[in-house]
């Protein structure tokens, strides 16, 4: 029987040791360097400070937090409004074809968002796509100058992130009982009562899941911004970046890496606990 | 009346979303056959900017190393993320609910932490940047989705046959060989697939924790994008994207199966 | 459980392919042409693994974080020479083994930032000025860089993302030098450059060229030999050496401490140094080289171009990067990073 138990602890120690490793410890490294003393020569030097989150409490990062903040929020709630009707027409609208769609939903989630940026540059630039077809048919006469602007940086967003909105939002309505909808209508609820009544507050699992997955990518993607953002739009991954790869301010970076991570913690606790009555698992 | 024509009006919407979606990636795709760079105008179909590619040797090793680092990188996490989805449905262990709530976390962490972190992490043990961090990394980043997809299998699975296995007398090892294995061989496969698309597509790991003498694809790619917009590179990314849409088709098909 | 270890071991056995000649190069991006490097490969049979930067500081940073250095080759703008001989990350050349120094032009030799060239060798050299697109702005009307500063710029101005580009750059339009290590005149360039917030569109540095040419940008800052390269396929750029002073920068070869393939840097360098070498690589960005047998292997509208080799009159009211101490250094990161938190 002692035999038996060998492949249990292989199979649970492989994945504690890896995870433990290089999740784990990796990331408490970067919370313990969070706190030391920076130093351009070598990196860090080993004296507890806490002047790397002193710092971000500065007018000069605070500004990069708040636009980060508000160019990833504006990004989630371009995503909801048009990810929510999406996914709300296709879990309970499609009845032909739903597996075609499905696939073709789930295609731009995997397929590399480098390359789906990329691609939103040849559409914007002066002498894209874009520019192109509207003076083909007059609607303009001077090209715009959309590349290297916060438009562009946002709808690059919202181009890559938007996937991540519908999936779990289709798979949060589309489990969804319609006895509750038919009661509701039962019980003379209008259209617009049902919906801000019943169908948002059940979906709002959907919704916090959602935008967990697009608003931290949304302020963490660099190289978004770095392809077709202007000098304006600097935000917290390319800070991060900057500080690891550019100024060697390793600590501020950590320091910065670790309120992410915080903010991330609070997302998963609202997530938490707007699903707290319903089935778990639901977000992917 | 109304009825059709809100069903009209739905299905416009999705069109218009999925429009979205691809038109960008079709443009690029269309370009890569354009004999001109920019112009929108269709100046006569040509082959020559992929001509031009497979000509680029640099091109050639930077996409080899990602071949090996996504297939290397795949086997392996697909091989934890297996026996660790198996575990976690099936065996009662210290710290396992602890276990369960890191994998969920690692699928939303933010890329650009966990590229940090391993940089860290590889900076302070002293370890050279280049093939192994990267392996190392990419191994780590692609276990969730493994035990996320095999988990959802396996957990739809009847917990009786393992105990009347286990009944009959058969060994654990020989129960994931003989059992567990087979049946969830599709999801294997599709968390095989799902793990080398997003190894071979990585890019905010890649960067903190790629070194020099072990160039890959994806950041290639990231470094010429920022040199601008060339037909060339239209070619690159179309090649990418069909290779990865090739695989999440194949990966799906494999899920659908299992459900 | 077989086939698992057979599949573990042909995986530990893969990297075993460190037997061959190698030699790691980190170099400015846009300066060394990839027909450059076959050519190396084929002459020597050492494969070069090569990688790019497009900052002084970024290779300052990434040697300063990896603890080991795997790079054999690096090449630092001159003041940076400086900077990191000082702090002695750098390993002397051994001249002996650097043959075609004979080729290079006595005035871009023995310089302030590596006497006797002790440790660095001169790849490529540039100045950086104003790039206008016609189509967009009367060229006439811009000739200092002071006059970036008016309002019809607003949302328009291309810079470099280089610290010792940007701040000098304002310094001399307030009339300093290009290397002031005054604090109170780095402040009141910094200062300078807040009023230009509005003005600015993007920072940029190895983009540049093809931003320029398709018109994502249509005036700013620029090096020469990017402004050339646009200008090929745009004829409507010009380009204009700023009359309140500009940039000159030389970008050198260097080996950096303990590399771990030191000969073959040297074979490297000495390579790049061939006066067809160095005419490839000159003519592949069009930036200035300081080889003067390359130079005579020129076509001639190239070696008479007063974009790419102005005249000494032209030179004259430029002036060259030089180090500065670690105290102003610091000074300059700090206002750099504070202007691009606040733009």
């Amino acid at each position: 029987m002692k035999s038996d138990n060998t492949f249990r602890n292989i199979s649970v120690s492989l994945i504690s040791i890896w995870l433990g490793i290089f999740a784990l410890l990796a990331f408490l490294l970067v919370v313990l360097l969070s706190f030391m003393k920076n130093d351009s020569t070598t990196i860090f030097s080993w004296q507890f400070t806490l002047d790397n989150y002193a710092a971000l409490f500065s007018s000069l990062y605070a500004l990069v937090f708040a636009k980060s903040f508000y160019i990833a929020g504006a990004c989630t709630f371009f995503c909801i409004l048009l990810g929510y009707p999406f996914a709300y027409i296709l879990a309970r609208k499609v009845e032909r074809w739903k597996e075609p769609l499905l696939l073709f939903l789930i295609i731009p989630f995997w397929t590399s968002s480098l390359i789906r940026s990329y691609a939103m540059v040849a559409i914007l630039k002066t002498k894209g796509v874009l520019n192109n077809v509207l003076m083909h048919l007059g609607i303009i006469h001077h090209p715009l100058q959309l590349l290297f602007t916060n438009s562009a940086v946002m709808i690059a967003l919202v181009y890559n992130l938007l996937p991540f909105m519908i999936l779990p939002l289709y798979a949060n309505l589309e489990k969804f009982d319609n006895r509750l909808i038919e009661a509701a209508r039962d019980l003379g609820a209008g259209k617009i009562k049902t919906f801000t009544k019943i169908i948002l507050p059940l979906s709002l699992p959907g919704i916090v899941a959602g935008s967990i997955l697009v608003f931290l990518p949304a302020m963490t993607l660099f190289y978004i911004p770095d392809l077709l953002g202007g000098a304006k739009a600097l935000l917290l991954g390319n800070l991060i970046e900057n500080q690891f790869l550019l100024t060697n301010n390793w600590p501020l970076g950590s320091a910065i890496s670790v309120t992410l991570t915080l903010i991330m913690g609070v997302m998963l606790i609202a997530h938490w606990l707007t699903s707290k009555n319903r089935e778990r698992g639901d977000f992917l | 009346m109304n009825n059709s024509k809100a069903r009209i009006i739905d299905k416009l919407y999705l069109a218009l979303i999925y429009l979205f979606f691809y038109l960008p990636i079709s443009v690029l795709i269309f370009y890569s056959f354009n004999n001109s760079s920019y112009s929108l105008v269709w100046h006569g179909f040509t082959t020559n900017w992929y001509h031009n590619l497979f000509q680029d040797s640099n091109l050639w090793i930077a996409a080899a190393h990602s071949l090996l680092i996504g297939t290397l990188a795949a086997t392996m996490a697909t091989i934890i993320g297996t026996l660790a989805a198996v575990s976690l449905y099936r065996y009662r262990f210290m710290g396992k609910n602890f276990l369960n709530g890191m994998v969920f976390i690692l699928i939303v962490t933010p890329d650009i932490v966990m590229g940090i972190s391993l940089l860290l992490l590889f900076s302070i043990a002293n370890m050279p940047l280049g093939f192994w961090s990267l392996l190392l990394a990419h191994i780590t980043f692609c276990i969730p989705f493994v035990v996320v997809t095999v988990y959802s299998r396996i957990s739809g699975m009847d917990k009786n046959i393992f105990e009347a296995a286990k009944d009959l007398g058969a060994r654990e090892s020989t129960i994931f060989r003989k059992i567990t294995f087979p049946l969830l061989l599709p999801a294997i496969i599709s968390g095989i697939l799902l793990s080398f698309t997003l190894s071979f597509d990585d890019v905010m790991i890649s960067y903190f924790v790629s070194g020099p003498g072990f160039e890959i694809l994806p950041l290639k790619i990231y470094s010429m994008a920022r040199l601008g917009v060339k037909p060339e590179l239209n070619a690159l990314c179309s090649v990418t994207f069909t290779l990865t849409l090739f695989l999440v088709i194949l990966s799906q098909r494999f899920t659908r199966k299992s459900s | 459980m077989k086939t698992w270890f057979l599949g573990i071991l042909v995986f530990l056995s893969v990297p075993a392919f460190g037997a061959k000649e190698i030699v790691n190069v980190y170099a400015w991006s846009g300066e060394i042409p990839d027909a450059v490097i076959t050519q190396f490969q084929k002459e020597t049979g050492i494969t070069v693994n090569f990688s790019t930067y497009d900052s002084n500081e970024t290779l300052y940073a990434k040697l300063k974080a990896v603890n080991n250095p795997s790079y054999d080759v690096i090449e630092p703008s001159s003041y940076y020479v400086d900077r990191m001989r000082r702090e002695g990350m750098l390993e002397p050349l051994d001249l002996s083994k650097i043959t075609n120094i004979q080729y290079i032009d006595p005035e871009f030799l023995n310089g302030d930032y590596d006497p006797q060239n002790k440790y660095s060798m001169p790849n490529l050299w540039g100045v950086t000025g104003i790039f206008v697109n016609k189509k967009y702005f009367d060229p006439a009307t811009i000739q200092r860089w002071s006059d970036l500063w008016e309002p019809r710029f607003a949302n328009q101005l291309l810079l470099l993302d280089d610290v010792r580009e940007v701040l000098p750059m304002a310094m001399m339009s307030l009339g300093f030098s290009a290397n002031d290590s005054n604090p109170t005149d780095i402040k009141l360039a910094y200062e300078h450059l807040l009023q230009l917030r509005n003005n600015i569109k993007l920072f940029v540095s190895d983009a540049a060229a093809s931003i320029i040419t398709d018109e994502d940008a249509t005036v700013g800052m620029t090096w020469n030999g990017d402004l050339y390269r646009a200008q090929l396929d745009n004829p409507n750029l010009v380009f204009i050496y700023p009359k309140d002073g500009f940039v000159i920068w030389v970008d050198c070869f260097a080996i950096p401490k303990n590399a771990p393939h030191y000969q073959n840097a040297l074979k490297f360098i000495n390579f790049m140094m061939r006066p067809d070498i160095a005419l490839q690589s000159s003519m592949a960005y069009y930036y200035a080289t300081p080889n003067l047998a390359a130079q005579k292997l020129m076509p001639a509208n190239i070696r008479t171009s007063s974009i790419i080799y102005p005249s000494h009159d032209i030179l004259k009211n430029g002036q060259f990067q030089t180090d500065l101490s670690e105290q102003s250094l610091n000074l300059y990161a700090q206002y750099w990073e504070m202007l691009k938190l606040k733009m």
